[in-house]
């Protein structure tokens, strides 16, 4: 946002009303939970030859999902509508919007992994565009791109394991899923099948070593960022894993990969953090770090972990959502997001700075908010799981960071001095402070009325550990312990940000990682595919016809020579004793051997004046003898509508030859380093080859099966008698279609590709 | 072109009516005899390029009716909808119809099939006359002649 934005904005509230639609969904989600109880299931069938059915299971889980969605994507849109003010095309962006909150609600609720799939992909797409919004920017292009490419390689991986999944088990539904756990368990492609689904999840919950794209989309505009990269799309790696925690949690390769790569993914995060200047860039680093605490908290065996992975889950939804808002505002009045530019904001700010407040005293976990039980709920996990050190001193660094970047956003922005060098700063307008304050105070609130919150946190913890009864929000609150680990925590928390300048210098050093870390692969991979394209281009597609030509050739040979091996044909021994028996019957010639004779000699003729002439225009008319040749061949071998078919092509081809050749000028001399020899053996050793394999085929037994069938029905079936011609109008209709559609559009493609080519010519010639 | 061929001038407007009765009558007999819409699409793209040989791409694309490429359009349109009738009476897309029209002194046998050979027939026609027609334009500029 530039300085125009820092304008009181218009009263534009055109757009205000799409929130409705999210809270309709909230309401809707509300009062079912209330009436209903939880699982809700349904199924409708979609793709029945494939097995594939639209099947919804709402469970704890995915209601907490769902109410995050909806809860949260309401406000997003009563947010947006006040960000996006002076955005012409922000009609665009909302409609994106309610597209991802569709395949997200779907990918959450749906039962048949293929179904899942289909809306995983759905989200990557739209948070691709959305990403990409300000598409004029190349940054935002080129971060748009990263986050699709990234998120849906891992797409892929996730559909080769859904695959395997469903070959083993035989059922793609994940409840049949859940419960076939023992014969998984014992299937040998297990672990490809696990490292596969993780790969999926890992690169759409930005795990270490796909984190990458998470920073970088924070060109994305605000709304996205606090309602996308905070709330919903990175958590849907999260959910999946979730989801199947209960069938993979005794694995220990599940287990060693979650707790291993979510720790480290934690730190990273944290150190990340610790190297940006930018707000939204220091949020988006500790969003890494807690989607990778959240993945560590997963793969902890515990059920108290799966309570603390839920109630985390959500706190971190309530406080960084805020977050990102209050970045967006401060963004929006100041033109910066930069810590070494703003200071001093509360003044001119005072809604924002108190929404920064609430939400930084939850991100850093102190009491009476939520963060603060999931905090709790954490450290309780983990202590029942006997990690090792290492881990547990992680975890303090990750939570103590947590604290100084709470202290960073909702503290040194704004406080000191109160004035900010420049222009006058406005406060935001009421669209762009409600729905944050309104999150953060349900943030705040959660932790005086549990009530609300406990029994969707108890629901969903019951997905993912079946073993478990009822699960006792209350009761698991330990405060002594927890009271003293929070106290170091937020020790160590306010020190890195008392010197969190100097840390940001020091670790400059970290910087000469970058040049092996996964973003520099990445870059690699992407300037490699240009390059490999270019290479082959140039190798294959060179122009040049008698190096196609060549190309073909050999390949048929190699087909010819391959076949024959592959099949180990030997025609030459049926075709010797079919010449003996022919000689011992007293050496008649076949009926029209006229007509066959005929044929022959048209088509040696044609290729041995082939070879001979120069003459272009010659060179047409005796190639053309040798179709007309094998015209006459079809005409007498039965197949009279082949013959026919084949003089019309071969005429048609002449004519139009004959008619552009000439208007093209003389021909390019000969290269003089023609292989001219080479050619010539080429050319005859693939006509040996095809000979061979020719003769190979009509030695064996022909099968009519199709023959009699096609001849048998054509008429009594279609109507006509020319079988050649039903079969092609009738019998196989759809592929005729098919085959004239792409003729016609070949047409369509083709034409400007050679105006093109035809007016670089032109301008190439004088 | 360099000069007049008056023979060739002469002859070909008269071929080119031929080759594309010759065309229509291969068409309307393949259903029963050697022929059908794809020869009778080549016969008349070779009608089309011999008329262009002689007068230019611009005259030639000029007798082909509505142009090539909405012929072409138009061709695979009607190839597509000949299977609609079939789902409008609750059979599979592009089940073939059959009607036989009694004209008194004998029954006229029509049917989706023959609009499909016919879709197919215009298709080819459509798209092979505008590649023919465009390379020549192209060899016309070529050689700095009218476009």
């Amino acid at each position: 946002m530039s300085a125009t934005a820092a304008h009181a904005p218009g009263w534009d509230s055109r757009f205000l009303w799409v929130a409705l639609l999210p809270l309709a969904g909230f309401a809707g989600l509300v009062w079912g939970l209330l009436h209903h109880p939880l699982p809700w299931r349904g199924a409708w069938t979609w793709v029945p030859s494939l097995g594939v059915e639209l099947a919804v299971h709402v469970d704890g889980l995915s209601a907490q999902f769902l109410a995050l969605i909806t809860g949260i994507g309401a406000l997003v849109c009563v947010y947006a509508s006040g960000y996006l003010a002076h955005e012409p095309r922000r009609g665009r962006l909302f409609l994106i919007l309610l597209a991802f909150m569709a395949a997200m609600i779907g990918a959450v609720s749906a039962d048949h992994l293929l179904i899942v799939f289909v809306f995983w992909e759905l989200t990557s797409l739209t948070s691709f565009l959305l990403v990409g919004f300000h598409h004029e920017d190349e940054a935002a292009r080129n971060a748009a791109r990263q986050a699709l490419l990234v998120t849906l390689s891992g797409g892929l991986a996730l559909l080769a394991a859904i695959l395997l999944l469903g070959d083993i088990t035989g059922s793609y539904s994940l409840q049949a899923l859940i419960a076939q756990k023992q014969a998984l368990a014992a299937d040998p492609r297990l672990p490809a099948a696990l490292i596969l689904l993780l790969t999926g999840c890992f690169t759409k919950s930005a795990q270490f070593p796909f984190h990458f794209w998470l920073p970088n989309a924070m060109t994305a505009p605000t709304p996205v960022s606090a309602y996308l990269h905070s709330a919903t799309l990175v958590k849907l790696g999260i959910y999946l894993m979730a989801r199947l925690d209960p069938v993979f949690n005794d694995l220990w390769l599940w287990e060693s990969a979650l707790v291993g790569v979510g720790a480290f993914t934690a730190v990273w995060g944290a150190v990340l953090a610790l190297r940006e200047r930018d707000l939204k860039r220091i949020l988006a680093g500790s969003t890494i770090s807690a989607l990778g605490t959240l993945t560590l908290l997963i793969g902890l065996p515990n059920p108290g972990a799966s309570l603390a992975a839920v109630a985390f889950l959500f706190a971190h939804a309530l406080y960084k959502a805020p977050l990102f808002m209050v970045v967006g505002n401060i963004d929006h009045a100041t033109g910066t997001r930069s810590i070494d530019r703003l200071m001093g904001l509360w003044r001119a700010m005072p809604w924002t700075a108190a929404v920064a407040m609430l939400a930084g005293l939850s991100m850093a976990g102190l009491p009476l908010s939520f963060g603060f039980v999931a905090k709790d709920l954490i450290t309780v996990a983990k202590e029942d799981a006997e990690l090792l050190d290492a881990i547990g001193y992680a975890t303090l660094f990750v939570n103590a960071t947590a604290v100084a970047v709470a202290a960073v956003a909702a503290v040194r922005v704004f406080g000191g001095p109160p004035e900010w060098p420049g222009e006058r700063i406005h406060e935001a307008p009421w669209r762009m402070i409600l729905p944050p304050l309104l999150l953060a105070l349900i943030g705040i609130e959660f932790e005086f009325l549990p009530d609300l919150a406990d029994p969707l946190l108890a629901a969903a913890t019951q997905a993912m550990a079946l073993e478990l009864g009822a699960v006792d929000v209350q009761a698991s609150y330990v405060f002594g312990t927890v009271l003293t680990a929070t106290e170091i925590t937020l020790l160590i928390g306010l020190g890195l940000f008392l010197v969190w300048d100097r840390l940001y210098r020091a670790l400059h050093f970290t910087r000469w990682l970058d040049r092996f870390g996964p973003t520099a692969g990445y870059r690699f991979l992407l300037e490699s595919l240009p390059r490999v394209a270019a290479w082959q281009t140039r190798a294959l597609q060179h122009g040049r016809l008698a190096g196609y030509l060549r190309a073909t050739l050999a390949g048929l040979l190699l087909l010819a020579v391959g076949a024959g091996l592959a099949t180990g044909l030997n025609p030459a021994e049926d075709w010797a004793r079919r010449l003996q028996d022919w000689a011992r019957d007293g050496g008649d010639w076949p009926a029209q051997s006229g007509a066959w004779l005929t044929a022959a000699v048209l088509m040696l003729a044609g290729a041995a004046a082939s070879v001979a002439v120069r003459d272009r225009m010659a060179l047409l008319m005796t190639s053309g003898l040798v179709g007309y040749g094998s015209a006459v061949l079809f005409l007498f071998a039965g197949a009279p509508d082949l013959a026919f078919t084949q003089f019309a092509v071969e005429t048609a081809l002449v004519v139009v030859a004959a008619a552009v050749l000439p208007r093209f000028g003389p021909p390019p001399a000969l290269a003089a380093d023609e292989p001219y020899w080479r050619n010539a053996l080429l050319a005859a050793a693939s006509g040996v080859g095809i000979l061979v394999l020719l003769l190979g085929m009509l030695a064996l037994p022909p099968d009519t099966t199709l023959a009699d069938w096609f001849g048998a029905t054509s008429l009594p079936q279609a109507y006509g008698h020319n079988v050649v011609n039903v079969i092609i109008v009738d019998f196989r209709a759809l592929d005729t279609l098919g085959e004239i559609t792409v003729v016609v559009f070949s047409l369509l493609a083709a034409l400007p590709l050679l105006g093109g080519l035809l007016r670089a010519r032109r301008e190439a010639a004088p | 072109m360099t000069g007049r061929a008056l023979l060739l001038e002469r002859t070909t407007g008269p071929l080119y009516g031929l080759l594309l009765a010759a065309a229509v009558w291969i068409l309307l007999r393949g259903h029963n005899a050697p022929g059908g819409g794809f020869i009778g699409g080549l016969v008349a793209v070779a009608g089309t390029a011999a008329y262009a040989m002689v007068f230019g791409a611009t005259p030639a694309q000029r007798r082909v009716p509505l142009g090539p490429i909405p012929l072409a359009l138009l061709g695979a349109a009607l190839a597509l909808l000949s299977g609609l009738p079939a789902l409008a009476l609750g059979r599979p897309y592009l089940t073939h119809l059959w009607w036989n029209l009694p004209l008194g002194f004998a029954e006229l046998p029509l049917s989706t099939v023959l609009l499909f050979d016919i879709g197919v027939f215009l298709a080819v026609w459509g798209t092979l006359a505008g590649y023919v027609l465009a390379l020549l334009r192209g060899g016309e500029m070529d050689r700095g002649g009218a476009p």
